[in-house]
This record gives C-alpha cells, sequence and structure tokens, in this order.
C-alpha cells in the first residue's frame, strides 16, 4: 500500500514537471505561431493583404472593418523601411520579433504628417545611421529590434464600405523594403 | 512478482496522463495571466508584450494570431451576459451603457474561438449589419448608446447574428457566442488604474421566437 502511494505521490510530481516543460518549451516548436505564418505569406519584405478568410497560412483579418496586411523581415543585412500614406480615418502598426513580442506600435494620430515611416534595424546599424544622419530620414521614426527577424502587421480602419478602397490602397502601397545605410 | 512494473506503470500514466491534460486545459481555458475584467467584458493588455507570464506565451505561440500592440488598440471580448448566462445565437440581447475612451470601436460576434459564426438555416446574412462600429453607430444625447443583438431586425442598432433553429426545440444550430468589443487608439490598453472603467451591460431579452 505505501508503495502504490508512493507511486501515486511520484506521478503528480512527474505530472506538475511534465506540465511546466510543455508550458515553458510549447513557443519554440508550435510551428504555427504568428511570425512563422506571416513568413509562409511569400517572399520576405513585402506587405501581404489578409482576406476575411483564413489563407493557407492561417492568417485572417478578424475584424470586418479593420483590413490587416503583414510582413515578415529580416534586419541582419540592412535595415527595413516601412512606408505607406493615404487619408484613412484611422491606421495602425506594430512590429513584433520572431517571438511574437512587441517591440513597437504606433497609429496614425502619432505619425509625422500621417504617414507612416519608419526604419527597423539593429542596434549596429542604428548608430550607423544616426551618425550618417540623412536629410532624407529626418523625420523618421528608428526602431531598434531586439532580434534581427520579425514582422510588422499593418492595419486600416474602413468604417464604411465605401472607404474599403482606401484602405485596401493604403495597405496596397505600404512598403517594406530593405535599405542602405549610406545614402 | 509484477508489482514493481505496475508501480512505474502507474507512476507513468498519472504523470502523462495528468501534466498533458492540465497542460492543454489550462491553454484553452484562458490566454493566462494578467487579464483585466471590467463588468464580464475581458481583456489581456499584456498579452503581445515580452512581459507576458509563460501560459501567455504558449498560448500565443500556439493560436498564432496577429494581436493589436499597446499604442493599436485592445480587444474586449464577453461570453456570457450580466446575469453569467452563456451567449447563444438562439437569444436576443440588449447592449447597452456606454464605451470607454477611444477614438473609434468595432463590435461583432463570433464563436468563441473566434471563428465566423455560421447560419444552420435561413437566409443568408449578406447586406445585414453582422458588425457595427463607433460612425455608424446612433448614439443618444449623453453618448450612451444601445444596441440589439439578435436575428430579427430591431429599430435603432441591430446587430445580426445568424438565426437559431426553427421551432428552437432542438439544440442543433444553438450555439455559444462571442462578442469583441476593439478598442482603437484607446489610454485604456495602458491603464494605470486611476480611471473608472465602464463597459455596456448585456442583458438577455428573450430566447427563441416568442
Amino acid at each position: 500500500m505505501r508503495k502504490l502511494i508512493h507511486a501515486i505521490v511520484l506521478g503528480l510530481i512527474g505530472a506538475v514537471v511534465l506540465h511546466i516543460v510543455i508550458i515553458l518549451a510549447l513557443p519554440h516548436f508550435t510551428g504555427k505561431d504568428a511570425y512563422t505564418r506571416v513568413t509562409l505569406e511569400g517572399l520576405p519584405q513585402r506587405f501581404y493583404s489578409l482576406d476575411s478568410r483564413p489563407d493557407r497560412a492561417g492568417l485572417a483579418n478578424s475584424d470586418p472593418f479593420l483590413k490587416l496586411a503583414a510582413c515578415a523581415f529580416d534586419v541582419s543585412d540592412a535595415p527595413v523601411h516601412l512606408t505607406a500614406s493615404g487619408s484613412l480615418p484611422f491606421w495602425s502598426i506594430g512590429v513584433f520579433d520572431r517571438d511574437a513580442n512587441e517591440v513597437y506600435s504606433m497609429n496614425d494620430a502619432t505619425a509625422v504628417e500621417g504617414k507612416l515611416d519608419i526604419i527597423v534595424a539593429t542596434a549596429a546599424q542604428l548608430a550607423r545611421l544616426r551618425a550618417a544622419a540623412p536629410d532624407a530620414l529626418a523625420q523618421t521614426i528608428f526602431v531598434e529590434m531586439p532580434q534581427p527577424q520579425g514582422y510588422a502587421v499593418l492595419r486600416a480602419f474602413a468604417p464604411q464600405k465605401s472607404q474599403i478602397p482606401d484602405a485596401q490602397a493604403f495597405l496596397a502601397g505600404a512598403g517594406c523594403d530593405q535599405t542602405a545605410i549610406d545614402p | 512478482m509484477f508489482r514493481v512494473p505496475l508501480l512505474v506503470a502507474i507512476a507513468l500514466a498519472i504523470a502523462f496522463g495528468l501534466g498533458i491534460q492540465s497542460t492543454l486545459m489550462a491553454l484553452n481555458a484562458t490566454v493566462g495571466f494578467g487579464e483585466i475584467e471590467i463588468d464580464g467584458w475581458r481583456a489581456f493588455p499584456q498579452a503581445q508584450t515580452a512581459e507576458a507570464d509563460p501560459y501567455a506565451r504558449a498560448h500565443r505561440a500556439k493560436a498564432g494570431r496577429l494581436l493589436l500592440g499597446s499604442a493599436e488598440g485592445l480587444t474586449f471580448i464577453a461570453t456570457s451576459d450580466r446575469a453569467g448566462r452563456k451567449l447563444t445565437t438562439d437569444c436576443r440581447y440588449k447592449l447597452s451603457g456606454t464605451v470607454p475612451m477611444a477614438r473609434y470601436w468595432t463590435l461583432s460576434a463570433s464563436r468563441p474561438d473566434g471563428a465566423p459564426l455560421s447560419g444552420s438555416s435561413g437566409p443568408s446574412l449578406a447586406g445585414l449589419p453582422t458588425a457595427l462600429n463607433s460612425v455608424v453607430t446612433l448614439k443618444n444625447r449623453d453618448a450612451s448608446l444601445e444596441i440589439a443583438i439578435g436575428s430579427d431586425a430591431e429599430p435603432g442598432n441591430w446587430l445580426a447574428i445568424p438565426p437559431g433553429p426553427a421551432g428552437s426545440a432542438s439544440p442543433v444550430g444553438n450555439q455559444e457566442m462571442m462578442l469583441s468589443l476593439t478598442l482603437l487608439d484607446t489610454p485604456v490598453a495602458g491603464n494605470s488604474g486611476l480611471v473608472k472603467l465602464s463597459m455596456p451591460h448585456i442583458d438577455m431579452v428573450g430566447c427563441g421566437h416568442a
């Protein structure tokens, strides 16, 4: 009897350990986390507009009034310039690292002249960019990535049907391009 | 003679059975800790940040959704009415009250797992207001609002959901429902607790075609 209780207690301890191990390890091997899904959309450094139905990567517009576009990028070679402009009631962007942690987010109210103009780069690239300080980037927001890989999600708000083409054009014209540090 | 292998088998069965079951339950039941709850509406303002707890990270990696950043907005979800009953597509509800400060908001209904509601019978919902936002919604003079939620058209603000089964005697087609209220550009996301927030109340009006 004592051995049976011993076995049950041992089993319970094992269950707790297994629970903790699975919870901690899960983010590293699900294969369907947000970064992996965005990379499955296609080539990196390009915004892909999402449909209201899940695409083959499993991503979709969950909100009927918010149109989404996502771009996976890698800044290990060169910084990436996120750009977009258009007349919308509301737009917002979130920059995330490959673990889906938020690095930076903003909306149109905090943008200069209502335009999206962000450079994401590593710490070393940012130091060189600031030293060069080209005039073309005087109003650009610099975002430092903790890891070189990440993704950006751009949302365009279309509260009424007539505004959907504007939102789609805004997302279609959005840029997610590699840029040279020394122009 | 077989006592030792039996004890080992019991220990292993308990460890793997309970360990895996409890993990699945924990991941399905919640998005993690750090939830804020206001009048039955729940939100996870930290879920997309590096400060998220291990449960939130595991859930985030498993669900693979594109979450809103803190400067973008915050989504509140509700799965039960003010009396604590689960929301279903078979019943009619009234949403009343004020929405917290935000530049815009959107309201939509879905299944509790986020999948769209499917109409089992009756006409399609194409062209009906299956989602509302702050631009198209009528407000009272004191900025409060009332929204009727149901499968039958109502005057004023109406959120259309798929009709329940005809006669509603059988539970087929009667789906559980989740309401999502997304606040865009809201100070609630970084709320330090200094502001008293109030969310609209969800009251059940009736069930079936009475």
